[in-house]
């Protein structure tokens, strides 16, 4: 919604019922750029009933262009860097990249293989990190927590 | 005589008149050297008398010395393992294609050729398989004299084509599809409804471990090997050490043994019960996708439990296991596997009698005996069209030799029948568990291992979630491994999907997909739906719409 043309007194409110939605249903969508797929189940298994990630309003979504969070998962590999990039840039601001995993975050055990760019922050700016090989469903659970504690405290506003 | 030398004399029966020299490298081995010229002649009468399947295709560099590469062609039958080894310069790289007799050789020979640069004569399909596009065309990785130390990259070489109309495809990144796994990119070519052609490229998740692992040594090689997938990460380190530990000619201890076995058949329990959950996402069943999902947790504990990770539970090191079983782990292992079994009988029947699941699953993506030979599948693919191809079975490694398993086989080959046999199989492996434990040897858990490894090739075949994991362990007698070939199932399993695609409804096409259970799929499955007759604009179709479209043609 464009702001601009709204009278001063309600563009404060507009504000604060986007980021009010914005938080309580960040929609995510996953990319793997190279991952071992450990990752990937395990964040597909925090969606699911045990860990129920769309308690917090989280749900995982098919398109770019209705995302708010971008996780990526695995190295970033030369054929994925592309894509990845593409992703990024359709998806609508302000939005938010979590970098998943060990390789996500630094490489991991494929740094330096032939195919391997690099970790995702050498590709995207990354929000939050979260480690482990793979996090588990909780760590990820927390990763989010994070960003939208964030969020919530204006640390992470971006131009919208 | 046993079944296994009497198959490896009949190999060497039939490859006769191309021989050159017949050797034994080790038990329930033939390596036959025959001339490059003369390979699609000896393939073919290996082919014409029903010997085996083609499993995996091995490329050797031999290095600038002796000036040849090396290519070593395997066959399996049970639990013989015969290979053709031909050879051809370096500097001009060239082996006549064997997909006359073998069609599912096509992707062997792509992977070949970007990788050692081999040209392959009368081979079908040139495009990149695993590297990308602007990948320089004279660097191949798995030389041992590239240089990788620049980035090798050229301007971009055109995009594949698919052959069809000549036209060029630019893929656009599709949305992303929540269910998982590694991705991979599908070309369909349709007339009307009917698909009449279908090409892969994948690569997205390649990472060059074949070559990572020849710059590591064999302890850091396990880590890295598992790393391959997240998924069946124990049965991949499995085979590693199976392979290194025949070559430093070390026994497991029994105990080793059965743990690693145990594991093995937990892997297998929460793969199947994955893949049951993203196959019912597939087809439109979002209450089984979740309910299979919450009961795989229960395996996942398990897991955890014994080695203290959900996914790369490393319980694997050289010359054994790393982590013992406590008397409590093993009531939690039997109560555990009672549950899985309560509800792999419950799934058995939703699948089998639930009437609109049955119109996605019931012949659709029928694939025959005959088929599943030629292609070459393996595991529950296979099997679920009456194929008793099950390395546990045929050729018994680790505890399998002191706990026979009950192969799992349907016959009517279509979908339901793959289910079928996953849903079984989640039964056998329960009660395999139970065996285990019951039979659980006492004594050590480790066998110490030279520090260098004696010069030589091994081959370990072991029956990962998916079908057979074939790995080809090559050591110069260093403190690193020369050559590590891995050939997955899904690289098999793959060219079933697209030969089964081929005539049938572009509706069926995500489900006979899935039904492979290809482990790189979903996640951003783009799929280019283009025209064969040009009548209609190419479309290019994302994951998501190609399975709610799916979806509703059958409602
Ligand atoms: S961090 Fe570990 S689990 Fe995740 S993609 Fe990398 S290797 Fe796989």
């Amino acid at each position: 919604m464009n702001t601009l043309n709204l009278p001063e007194r309600w563009r404060d409110a507009v504000e604060t019922v986007k980021r009010w939605s914005r938080i309580n249903s960040p929609w995510a969508l996953h990319f793997n750029s190279g991952s071992c797929n450990g990752c990937d189940i395990e964040l597909l298994a925090t969606l699911t009933p045990r860990f129920d990630l769309e308690r917090l309003g989280v749900k995982l979504q098919a398109s770019p262009r209705q995302a708010d969070i971008l996780i990526c998962t695995g190295p970033v590999t030369r054929l994925a860097r592309e894509r990845l990039l593409r992703v990024y840039e359709q998806m609508p601001s302000p939005k938010y990249v979590i970098a998943l995993g060990a390789c996500a975050v630094s490489g991991g055990v494929f740094q330096g293989c032939y195919n391997v760019v690099g970790r995702v922050d050498a590709v995207l700016p990354v929000d939050v990190y979260v480690p482990g090989c793979p996090p588990r469903p909780e760590a990820i659970i927390d990763g989010m927590v994070k960003l939208l504690a964030q969020l919530q405290a204006g640390e992470k506003e971006k131009p919208g | 005589m046993t079944e296994t030398s009497r198959l490896l004399e009949q190999a060497a029966q039939i490859t006769t008149p191309w021989g050159k020299s017949f050797t034994a490298p080790e038990a329930n081995r033939l390596d036959v050297v025959i001339d490059a010229n003369d390979l699609p002649a000896a393939a073919a009468a290996l082919n014409a008398a029903c010997w085996g399947y083609l499993a995996a295709i091995t490329g050797l560099d031999r290095g600038a010395d002796d000036g040849r590469i090396e290519a070593l062609y395997h066959f399996c039958a049970g639990a013989a393992v015969a290979a053709l080894r031909v050879t051809t310069p370096r500097a001009e790289a060239r082996l006549p294609s064997i997909c006359a007799a073998y069609p599912s050789a096509s992707i062997f020979e792509r992977e070949l050729s970007e990788m050692l640069g081999v040209t392959f004569v009368g081979t079908p399909d040139v495009t990149p398989l695993f590297l990308p596009e602007d990948w320089s065309p004279d660097a191949y990785p798995l030389r041992k004299d590239i240089d990788l130390s620049q980035p090798n990259t050229v301007p971009v070489r055109p995009p594949p084509t698919n052959g069809e109309n000549g036209k060029h495809f630019i893929i656009p990144i599709g949305p992303q599809h929540p269910a998982l796994k590694e991705p991979g990119h599908f070309e369909f070519s349709v007339a009307g409804e009917t698909v009449i052609g279908a090409t892969v490229r994948l690569g997205y998740a390649h990472r060059g471990i074949e070559k990572a692992v020849e710059q590591r040594n064999w302890v850091q090689d396990l880590y890295l090997l598992e790393r391959i997938c997240g998924i069946c990460s124990h049965i991949h380190a499995t085979a590693y050490c199976l392979g290194v530990e025949k070559l430093a000619e070390v026994t497991v201890p029994p105990r080793a043994e059965t743990i690693r076995t145990l594991f093995a058949e937990l892997e297998r329990l929460h793969s199947h019960m994955l893949w049951l959950g993203v196959a019912a996402h597939e087809a439109g069943f979002d209450t089984l996708f979740m309910a299979a999902w919450r009961d795989r947790e229960t395996v996942m504990d398990l897991l955890e439990q014994i080695s203290g990770n959900r996914v790369h539970y490393s319980v694997n090191v050289l010359g054994g296991v790393k982590f013992d079983l406590e008397p409590q782990h093993i009531d939690a292992l039997l109560n555990g596997a009672a549950f899985i079994e309560e509800r792999a009988r419950y799934y058995f029947d939703l699948v089998n009698h639930d009437p609109l699941f049955n119109r996605r699953t019931r012949g659709v993506g029928v694939m025959t005996a005959e088929q599943a030979e030629t292609i070459g599948v393996v595991g529950p693919t296979a099997r679920g069209s009456g194929i008793v191809r099950d390395v546990r079975v045929e050729a018994p490694y680790l505890a399998y030799t002191r706990c026979p398993v009950e192969p799992i086989v349907e016959t009517d080959g279509d979908l339901a029948a793959r289910f079928s046999v996953r849903i079984r199989e989640l039964l056998e492996s329960c009660r395999l568990i139970r065996v285990l434990l019951e039979t659980l040897p006492e004594g050590a858990l480790q066998t110490r291992m030279p520090r260098r490894i004696r010069a030589g090739e091994a081959i370990s075949r072991v029956e990962a979630p998916r079908g057979e994991l074939f790995y080809f362990v090559k050591s110069g007698g260093g403190e690193m491994p020369e050559r590590i070939h891995a050939r997955t199932p899904t690289l098999c399993n793959l060219a079933s999907a697209l030969i089964l695609s081929i005539g049938r409804p572009l509706a069926d096409i995500p489900m006979i997909l899935v039904g492979v259970d290809p482990c790189f799929s979903c996640n951003d499955r783009t799929a280019t739906i283009h025209t064969a007759d040009g009548s209609a604009e190419d479309e290019t179709w994302t994951w998501e719409r190609l399975r709610r479209y799916g979806i509703e043609a059958t409602r």
